[in-house]
């Protein structure tokens, strides 16, 4: 069966700078049975500038967007279009300024989407879901807010889909979002009775940053991407990250039923707390609360989530993500280039530890320092291999102070009292003459060591694993969950503990051999590329299996045609040869035929309407 | 974060007790941290459990040789250290998942967080967000940042200046010369003095934000600019030629030829560039900072309006003295009118094209460009046979006011409309919004 896929990227993947393009690079490539097209949102002119990708046959069709710029402001709205933005924005402000919890509990998060009070039938497909028991309701106050969010995750959701509409109607809100009565809303909402306490001391700058950063978040609405030739005609949306970039996904959602499944490798919410730590706590509180809700809005909706690893997938679930929905996606590798060194026997010199990747102050290269020097004091015979490249300015200083203090811990050294001596510590880079590829940097150690205190997805540990090396890490970011078992994992920051695990694998060869064995089973089980293309494979099926789109057939005459798509087109494999171009699901559709999409029954065709009261302001507080 | 390593050191509780009375209810239900050395699979996440490989367990660090050093942990309250190491974070925090990133951007997991009795790092974020006091964390913000602007350097002056100087060389030039050498400099001397206009526009207080795209400008505001200056410099003088039944030779630059050429008025508006630079600069700055001062947009646009006016009026007052001074030095009549609403007009249309409001400049230079070529097609018509009636209006404003009575209406009309516009749009927080994003 083929799926037809629209791969909705945010400055990612068909821009050579894109984030995360190796990925979408090889999923696309690594899925030629599935035809894709991909939306690109572009984040400069740079960017832009520097062009795309090549692009495989399968890549159907390309559409891009700058995030940066606006093409144009779009049309002035009229009277009652103004009057309807109005509406939908206070709506919008009331829900940023409500004060309650801007995502749900982990004790939410069993939630089942379909006991959420859907407006206007949103949910075409919600007998198709295997429907999910919700959690019994441990105590009433649990109940109440668990209600209470849900009014609010609908009330931003009605705000959210209005503004929508309202940009589908008049092509366009670019204008409308940044203008004065769209500040005006956001102050209204800041000093409304029952508003957050941070939000009541937001200032007109406050004000004016916190309507543009919307704006700019919201400026997907605007695109005319949710037509019937466009996402509107695909199978299945697949977001390669949260936020603006699943936009679009949970909007041809909202207007053609397609169901959205979302990959994310960082969440962004998490870096949005990160990136704005420097703003005014009004800002930061009510842009917070926006990205929160939109983060448990795209969670609600999505049919599927695939976070890349447990980190995220710990922050998806706090933000209101079904279990039942979460698969983790371990992020794949290439494996044929450790293949070498992998499996052959180890020919690596004794004693050697090896410590790859990016030097820079997060990878406590001093506490590593330390701690060889206790492991110097048990095995005097050990070496140690910094093979890496300073990051940045920081991390050429960090690297210069490295140097340092590996002179003073430990004096050069030869063999006899004519030979010339060395320091047992040496930094070298990749490409030089010691180390000239980064699997023979793996390949010169018997134990690898990762002393990060700082560290997301180890992929200098991946990398040692696909070697087949037996690893000392520290207990940071992913690592124990990468490691699984496979190596030893030591408290990061402790120089002691780190120099007693390497001891033990430098006296014990029988270990090392069985753990680097393990490590390189796990890792080509689980972090190859294959791995990864396979598992979104499945799920696309999976997904398209569970929530098919729902597209009536029109003749000529705006009539429905009953039989139009037959069942074969339904059924696995390929009956009639590839598609032609227009229906996905009606490959023998009569030409001419049009192709639309409908997103729930007739009578909920309309805007949708409001499905709750507000909430009453004296239970808005946190 | 220099301090985290005392964190991971293994050892038992300095203390049973709970450590304040919050703590106390829960104290009792809770296990005993756990220390650093459990074995690693128990904690390996469940979908990538690894079934081939045998569990490796961690060494225990020290803990057999070395007693554990609870004086190094200090008080018995380990989250309040840690409150007190990420104090600054948790008094910024606007809710418990900032308090989350930031703890896990400086690497704390929910390993880190077993050790202060918490699930995960969110439970301990929220108990931070819980106990940290913050009575003025906002008071500590100032919006500096937004009232920061580049001050105007000498560069920018020199480029306000260069329509004046360029027009003044022109104007002289022109009277020293005669004959053919004299229309050369003429046309060279127009072309010199739109260059330098462009140039005083390009950047400065007076230039649209960077980064404003090219379909911003409406077609034709150029235009109808151009119109009205080149009507400011020769209309008036073609009608009255008019009147006379002339005008019998093109203009020649001076103002006692058979098309006399108002040379004062245009020569003040170059020099105008100066002080309009200086009081668009003005403007945006005070603005700013009232912006940055003021507590609500109501506020905000009551302490603009004044400052609108003012400026204007100050750029009015500097307009006039300029006219006077360069009747005085050409021997021209000043022409104070039709200088003084055209300059008005340029000065309001500037103003709202630099913050973002392009249609209605364009629509009143527009509608004042109109009525001037209006008029004079009326006047012009007027002289074919049997179409006397059509320039009965403007002959009998020519009769009453002059032929500076046609151009004064006419801007001084859609002045007064752009400035009572001005006054609605310009007071409005989102028309002084910092520029755009980078590109």
């Amino acid at each position: 069966m083929v799926v037809r896929i629209g791969l909705v990227t945010e400055g990612g993947y068909p821009y050579v700078s894109g984030d995360a393009r190796l990925w979408c690079d090889r999923l696309v490539r690594g899925l030629g049975q599935h035809e894709f097209d991909v939306y690109a949102l572009s984040r400069s002119e740079r960017q832009e500038d520097e062009g795309w990708l090549e692009l495989p046959p399968q890549v159907r069709r390309v559409r891009t967007a700058p995030l940066w710029s606006t093409e144009d402001d779009g049309p002035a709205l009229g009277r009652r279009a103004r009057r309807r933005f109005r509406e939908h924005y206070e709506e919008l402000a009331a829900v940023l300024c409500a004060g309650d919890a801007p995502v749900q509990g982990p004790s939410v998060s069993a939630e089942s989407p379909s006991s959420v009070s859907d407006p206007a039938g949103l949910e075409p497909d919600g007998s198709a879901r295997p429907s999910e028991s919700p959690e019994p309701a441990s105590a009433g106050s649990s109940a109440l807010s668990r209600e209470a969010s849900a009014v609010v995750a609908d009330r931003f959701a009605n705000a959210l889909y209005g503004l929508a509409e309202l940009a589908r109607d008049e092509g366009g809100l670019v204008s409308a979002l940044r203008s004065e009565s769209a500040v005006r809303a956001l102050e209204r909402a800041c000093r409304a009775p029952g508003a957050l306490r941070t939000a009541r001391e937001a200032r007109v700058p406050d004000l004016l940053t916190v309507a543009a950063h919307v704006e700019r978040a919201l400026r997907p609405l605007s695109l005319d991407w949710y037509e019937d030739d466009a996402l509107g005609s695909v199978d299945l949306c697949h977001s390669t990250a949260g936020g603006t970039a699943a936009l679009p996904g949970l909007l041809a959602r909202h207007f053609a039923g397609v169901p959205l499944l979302v990959t994310e490798y960082g969440v962004q919410l998490r870096t949005h707390y990160l990136a704005s730590a420097d703003a005014p706590p009004a800002v930061r509180a009510l842009l917070a609360a926006f990205h929160g809700r939109l983060a448990a809005e795209v969670y609600r909706r999505a049919a599927l989530i695939t976070p890349g690893n447990t980190h995220t997938r710990r922050w998806q679930e706090r933000c209101g993500a079904d279990r039942t929905k979460l698969r983790t996606v371990h992020p794949g590798m290439e494996a044929s280039r450790f293949a070498e060194v992998g499996e052959a026997p180890d020919r690596a010199d004794a004693d050697t530890l090896v410590w790859v990747g990016r030097i820079e102050p997060a990878k406590d290269l001093i506490s590593l320092l330390h701690a060889f020097a206790e492991i110097r004091k048990e095995e005097p015979k050990a070496r140690l291999r910094i093979v890496g490249a300073a990051a940045g300015a920081e991390g050429a200083a960090y690297l210069g102070h490295c140097r340092a203090l590996a002179a003073q811990l430990f004096p050069d050294e030869a063999e006899g009292v004519h030979a010339v001596g060395d320091n047992p510590v040496s930094f070298e880079e990749i490409g030089g003459p010691e180390a000239p590829t980064l699997a023979e940097a793996y390949a010169s150690g018997t134990v690898i060591v990762l002393s990060s205190v700082v560290e997301g997805f180890p992929i200098g540990l991946v990398e040692a694993m696909f070697c087949g090396r037996a690893t000392v890490s520290t207990d940071v970011g992913a690592v124990v969950e990468v490691i699984g078992g496979t190596g030893l994992v030591v408290p990061p920051r402790n120089p002691r503990a780190l120099a007693e695990a390497c001891v033990t694998l430098l006296r014990d060869p029988e270990r090392r051999e069985r753990l680097g064995a393990a490590a390189r089973a796990r890792a080509l089980e689980l972090f190859t590329v294959e791995q990864n293309i396979a598992a979104f494979h499945g799920i696309y099926l999976e997904v398209v299996s569970h929530s098919p789109v729902h597209r009536v057939i029109l003749d000529d005459t705006g009539e429905p045609l009953p039989f139009a798509a037959p069942a074969e087109s339904h059924v696995p494999g390929r009956w009639t040869g590839r598609p032609t171009p227009a229906p996905a699901t009606g490959p023998t559709a009569a030409p001419g035929a049009r192709v639309v999409a409908r997103g729930g029954p007739r009578w909920a065709a309309g805007a949708p309407v409001r499905a709750t009261t507000p909430l009453p302001t004296t239970e808005a507080a946190r | 974060m220099s301090g985290l390593g005392e964190l991971d050191r293994p050892g038992t509780p300095a203390g049973a007790e709970a450590w304040d009375a919050q703590s106390g209810e829960w104290l009792g239900g809770q296990a005993e941290p756990e220390s650093a050395t459990e074995t690693e699979n128990a904690r390996v996440d469940h979908d990538t459990d690894s079934p081939t490989a045998r569990p490796a367990p961690v060494q225990p660090p020290h803990t057999t040789d070395r007693k554990p050093a609870p004086a190094r942990r200090g008080a018995a309250d380990p989250v309040k250290a840690l409150m007190h190491r990420h104090r600054e974070l948790c008094e910024r925090a606007v809710d418990p998942l900032e308090i989350a990133a930031g703890l896990e951007a400086h690497g704390v997991t929910d390993r880190t967080a077993t050790r202060f009795r918490h699930r995960d790092v969110f439970s301990l974020a929220e108990e931070m967000y819980a106990r940290v006091p913050r009575a003025d964390t906002a008071a500590r913000h100032s919006h500096t940042d937004l009232a920061t602007m580049p001050a105007p350097r000498a560069v920018w002056a020199v480029r306000a200046l260069l329509p004046g100087v360029l027009c003044a060389a022109v104007v002289t030039g022109v009277r020293l010369t005669d004959g053919r050498v004299r229309s050369a400099v003429a046309v060279a001397g127009v072309l010199a003095v739109a260059f330098g206009v462009r140039m005083a526009l390009g950047r400065g207080s007076l230039s649209t934000p960077p980064g404003t795209p090219a379909w911003r400008t409406p077609p034709g505001t150029r235009l109808w600019t151009y119109w009205l200056l080149a009507y400011a410099l020769l209309g008036d003088g073609l009608l009255r030629a008019a009147d006379d039944g002339g005008p019998d030779s093109l203009p020649t630059g001076i103002a006692d030829g058979p098309w006399p050429t108002a040379t004062a008025p245009v020569l003040a508006l170059t020099l105008a560039c100066v002080p309009a630079a200086w009081c668009a600069h003005h403007f945006a700055v005070r603005a700013r900072r009232k912006l940055a001062t003021s507590r609500g947009l109501e506020d905000f646009a009551d302490s603009v309006q004044p400052l609108l006016l003012g400026t204007f009026a100050l750029f009015v007052c500097a307009l006039a003295a300029l006219l006077a001074l360069c009747g005085a030095v050409l021997g021209e009549p000043a022409a104070y009118t039709q200088g003084i609403t055209l300059g008005a007009l340029l000065l309001l249309a500037r103003l709202l094209f630099v913050h973002g409001f392009t249609r209605a400049p364009a629509l009143a230079l527009g509608a004042a460009a109109a009525t001037e070529v209006t008029a004079l097609a009326l006047d012009l018509i007027g002289r074919l046979p049997d179409c006397g009636f059509l320039a009965t209006p403007v002959e009998t404003l020519l009769g009453s006011w002059g032929p500076g009575s046609i151009p004064a209406l006419a801007c001084g009309a859609a002045a007064l409309t752009l400035l009572f516009h001005t006054t609605r749009t310009l007071t409005r927080a989102s028309a002084h919004a910092p520029a755009d994003e980078p590109r």
